[in-house]
């Protein structure tokens, strides 16, 4: 029997309330968030008598999908669900942010999402819900129609002045809209995570913590064999995926490096070789969605998800020893 | 109270230190990949991705041209994740390599483009924050990481396409498929 239910944001989230309205065609929760199924996932599926599944290691059609549950600290993760019209259910306290921040609205995503912030739904919600789908396949049909008159409009002849200055307008939109989204990836990716950097390096450096990196993790980022290590491990296929979510982890370990490289600790022709060995793990969390936004079949990211990740723990070593031998000559 | 004073004062050491690393970053790197990401983002704008798309279709077909050119062009041109999308015009059997090879270039590529990235730079800018305060342009760093992320994506594609037919071949799917072509 299916329930429908009412997931709430929580204290620290954004967007939703979403209803779920579970039907024998469309009633799995997929849980993408590396490491097994998340608990909120098996929750929900059993309040509204769905299924759960662990969707890094089997792939759902996408018209099977109720909800996907996600833990993406606000990169990429977040933003590709709603883009494909697809419930998103994020358990981390994250509002729109990320390159597709601008598919994230509140009829599709919701976070901060808790135990307590699920409830049953009543009649109305769900009349209310399935007339807002009702709703925005109206606004399309509108926006379609839109174009039409648009697109009849602009096969209209017209005389070289204006086609001219036509030209010219658009080019000057494109330069406009091109300022616009930078800064927009500045405000709500680059200066965020500056200031987070910036408070840990402050801390490290003015704290001494500083000095006890130095002594224990330079030597082993100043030395080949050092290198080569942190690349295997970052590349262990159960570590890999654990390391990957927003490169978080290698952005710090970089800016950590590339302080030590400043104080000398590392000598500078290092740089190139530890650039690869602390990114062994890039992507490895991110393959199934990466596979399905290529569209790939369930199988093929069934069995493409251990392909890369025993590959890199080949070709993660592989890389800081190529990166080693092209910096001879630099610096 | 002189203690309490020498306390406050350390503790607010800890947080200055980390403003002047704010201010470093700001005045020292947003402006130059302000203006370089408007650039590039006006100029694939002006391209239009519909030109790139045909070019990159034709490109999949040949595996140097698979795991380098196509991942390389869907990167600068969409962008990390969208990149990703690009995947629909790769063979099936080559879409995890094809995966691979493009998101091990989401970061060699920010050295040069920033833009294709913007939340992941980083990697790359941490450590060439270190370069640079030794006194070396940056410049080499950034295209040397270019081109060994280049190799790099290749290799990575060719392993991770024969690692995932051998696991295909062993789950012995591929007689399956095929008799269900047949």
């Amino acid at each position: 029997m299916y329930k429908s239910i009412i997931v709430r944001r929580g204290s620290g989230g954004w967007g939703g309330p979403l209803t779920l309205i579970p039907t024998a065609e469309k009633h799995k929760i997929v849980s993408i968030t590396g490491g097994g199924i998340h608990p909120l996932a098996l929750k929900i599926a059993d309040m509204c008598g769905g299924e759960a599944i662990d969707g890094f290691s089997s792939a759902v059609p996408e018209a099977e999908i109720l909800a996907v549950v996600i833990d993406c600290g606000g990169t990429a993760r977040c933003g590709v669900y709603p883009k494909k019209k697809i419930l998103t259910i994020n358990v981390l306290p994250v509002g729109q942010s990320g390159a597709l921040a601008k598919f994230m609205t509140p009829d599709l995503y919701v976070s901060d999402v808790k135990e307590t912030t699920l409830d049953y739904a009543d009649e109305s919600s769900v009349q209310a819900a399935l007339l807002q789908q009702e709703d925005v396949d109206a606004v399309h049909k509108r926006k379609d129609l839109k174009r039409k008159i648009d697109a009849a409009r602009a096969s209209q002849k017209r005389n070289i002045v204006t086609r001219i200055g036509i030209t010219i307008g658009q080019v000057v939109n494109k330069f406009y809209a091109a300022g616009r989204e930078t800064i927009d990836v500045t405000i709500k990716n680059i200066l965020p995570f500056m200031a987070f950097v910036s408070m840990i390096l402050g801390i490290i450096n003015a704290s001494g913590i500083g000095n006890f990196i130095a002594e224990t993790i330079s030597p082993a980022a100043g030395s080949l064999p050092g290198l080569l290590v942190i690349s295997f491990v970052c590349a262990i296929p159960f570590i890999s995926p654990i390391l990957g979510p927003g490169a978080v982890i290698a952005q710090v370990v970089g800016t950590l490096v590339g302080a030590e490289i400043a104080l000398g600790h590392i000598p500078v022709q290092y740089a190139l070789p530890a650039l690869f060995a602390i990114d062994a793990q890039v992507g490895a969390d991110f393959v199934p969605v990466g596979l399905s936004l290529g569209e790939a079949e369930p199988e093929t990211v069934e069995l493409g998800v251990p392909a890369v990740l025993y590959s890199r723990v080949l070709t993660g070593p592989l890389a800081v020893l190529i990166a080693y031998a092209a910096s001879i000559g630099m610096y | 109270m002189e203690t309490v004073a020498a306390l406050a004062n350390g503790f607010m050491a800890l947080f200055k230190a980390g403003g002047e690393t704010f201010t470093a970053f700001v005045t020292g790197i947003i402006p130059l990949i302000i203006v370089l990401m408007t650039a590039v983002n006006s100029l694939i704008k002006l391209i239009g991705e519909e030109r790139f798309y045909k070019l990159a279709k034709k490109a999949t077909r040949y595996t140097l041209t698979r795991y380098t050119v196509v991942p390389v062009l869907a990167i600068i041109f969409m962008g990390s994740p969208m990149c990703f999308t690009f995947g629909q015009f790769v063979e099936e059997k080559y879409k995890p390599a094809f995966y691979d090879a493009a998101v091990s270039f989401v970061h060699p590529v920010t050295g040069l483009f920033p833009h294709a990235n913007g939340s992941e730079l980083f990697v790359y800018m941490g450590i060439a924050a270190g370069v640079q305060a030794m006194g070396y342009e940056l410049g080499e760093l950034a295209v040397r990481y270019f081109l060994v992320g280049l190799v790099v994506i290749l290799l990575r594609g060719i392993i991770t396409e024969k690692i995932y037919l051998y696991l295909r071949a062993r789950d012995g799917r591929q007689e399956t498929k095929e008799a269900g072509h047949v």
